[in-house]
């Protein structure tokens, strides 16, 4: 395996992943490339700024939150239009990720709540993704396709029947609550609760024992293959 | 906002919006369509008073003014034709507002603090500073009166003459009214009036007669008597409106529920980590000590 070392004079891993992903650089894997990296952090500014524009709405208890944006009157249009940029980045991310996201058979046997125990058994079935990360990228793009139905009935209350209106105050809400939930389980998940999985959304890689734990399957996969 | 009145209640505050402590009789304005003649001279005063620039009147085949209410044109006399086997033909008139609920939809849908108040005596209004044109207060009024200015998006609506009523004055409307079917005093008077006006209608043959006082909302600043009480929707009127359920349902039990989800996730997500603690990679010089 001495061509995967690439130590001297080769590229580091940083550099393979710019436009690579799923090789194996010396001790590191590329989990994210640059462009899918990229677009991660658009949807995430977006989502965020989307998230503290529609809190200051949603209740005067996070009406501060307003203030960061100049004020509720500024935030009743950069919300929807924040939404709008939060969607569109989302269809990017979308179509990118779609062919890691299909469910396959070892999907089924994959339990959140012997996941979420933390132990040393591990799914040696996992691929580069797991069950719960693809129920999340589905649910978050059905979300999200609520959210932009329901938003738009909402950014023009006058062309809409009252039926229709009060319909997507309640979807919208419902909505915003499930992806508050998701975010902060998302956010918790890939930072504290799993060193070494963050930098594979800076510089897009994680080591070897990394994936290893985690994604067993997608390790065996990468350090198969040449 | 007028001068010398107190808030009873302000959108979207947390905790109340006055002192509690003055209490004033709420006001209402006493309409009788049955004594009606659709002169418009309330539309005009309504326009003078306010300032509200000229409209461009437009023929939609009736004798009404505008097809509906604008940002600019509080005060509307709908005109309905209605015939029926009993009564013939019937050119029904009523002046069109904001009814100034008791418990205004409008006001429990605002999400912005203090853009849409209930003065102690009852009318209900707007402060365009502090509105910032979401337009959910359409969503929240069973009545379809906000009306929204085009450019700033801020809501307009009949103020019931705030700025007259807090000074002694009565309404614009009320004052330019040449039959008398316009009233202004308190409540328990123009009730009182109206009572008396359909006793009145009764006995002239009109047995559905009443007056409309919503329940559904608490009742209303605006006392309408109708000949056809049995029918409403004759004057496009809602026959029991009430603040629709899913602005209450959201206020009310979503957003606590929303609330306690958002901690929860917060204090879960803390709680997993001090019982199951971070999940690192399985000791690394194994597999660099392979192969590799």
């Amino acid at each position: 395996m001495s061509e995967l070392r690439m130590g001297v004079g080769g590229p580091t891993a940083i550099q393979v992943a710019r436009d690579k992903e799923d090789v194996l650089v010396g001790d590191e894997i590329v989990r994210h490339r640059l462009s899918s990296r990229v677009i991660h952090w658009l949807v995430a500014v977006f989502f965020l700024t989307a998230l503290f524009t529609g809190m200051a709405v949603w209740s005067p208890v996070f009406g501060w939150m307003a203030n960061l944006f100049g004020g509720l009157s500024v935030v009743r249009w950069l919300h929807a239009w924040l939404g709008i940029a939060f969607v569109a980045a989302f269809i990017l991310m979308f179509v990118a990720w779609l062919g890691d996201m299909k469910f396959d058979q070892y999907d089924k046997k994959w339990n959140v709540v012997e996941y979420l125990k933390f132990t040393d058994k591990d799914d040696p079935d996992v691929g580069k993704y797991n069950a719960g990360q693809k129920f999340f990228f589905w649910a978050a793009g059905l979300g999200a396709l609520a959210l932009l139905l329901s938003g738009i009935v909402l950014w023009w209350p006058a062309e809409f029947s009252q039926g229709l209106r009060s319909a997507s105050l309640i979807l919208h809400d419902l909505a915003f609550i499930a992806f508050f939930v998701a975010i902060v389980g998302h956010i918790y998940l890939s930072t504290a609760a799993e060193p070494g999985t963050f930098g594979s959304m800076t510089r897009g890689t994680v080591t070897k024992s990394w994936a290893k734990t985690h994604h067993p399957r997608w390790f065996r996969d990468v350090t198969s293959r040449k | 906002m007028a001068q010398g009145l107190e808030i009873r209640r302000s959108s979207a505050t947390l905790r109340g919006g006055g002192t509690g402590l003055r209490k004033l009789p709420t006001v209402a304005k006493y309409i009788d369509t049955s004594t009606c003649i659709g002169c418009k001279a309330c539309e005009v005063a309504c326009q003078e008073w306010n300032d509200l620039p000229l409209a461009k009147t437009e023929q939609v085949g009736t004798y009404q003014t505008l097809p509906t209410m604008t940002a600019n044109f509080w005060n509307l006399i709908k005109f309905h034709e209605v015939e029926t086997q009993e009564q013939g033909l019937s050119w029904l008139l009523r002046k069109d507002q904001c009814m100034h609920c008791d418990e205004p939809g409008c006001l429990e849908a605002c999400p912005a603090p203090g853009a849409i108040v209930q003065y102690v005596n009852g009318i209900v209004d707007v402060d365009p500073e502090k509105c910032i044109g979401c337009g959910l207060c359409e969503t929240g009024c069973p009545f379809d009166v906000p009306r929204y200015a085009q450019g700033t998006s801020k809501m307009a609506k009949c103020t019931l003459c705030v700025d007259r009523v807090s000074v002694g004055l009565e309404p614009a409307c009320i004052k330019a009214c040449p039959t008398g079917c316009l009233q202004f005093g308190d409540k328990a008077t123009m009730v009182e009036t109206a009572m008396h006006r359909v006793q009145q209608l009764k006995a002239d043959g009109f047995a559905q007669a009443l007056y409309y006082d919503p329940q559904g909302v608490g009742g209303t600043s605006v006392i309408t008597v109708l000949k056809h009480g049995d029918h409403p929707e004759w004057y496009g009127l809602p026959k029991d409106p009430t603040i629709p359920a899913t602005v209450s349902v959201w206020k009310r039990i979503i957003r606590p529920i929303g609330f306690v989800a958002m901690a929860a996730a917060i204090f879960g997500a803390i709680g997993h980590f001090m019982a199951f603690g971070p999940k690192k990679p399985k000791d690394a010089s194994k597999q660099t000590g392979g192969e590799v």
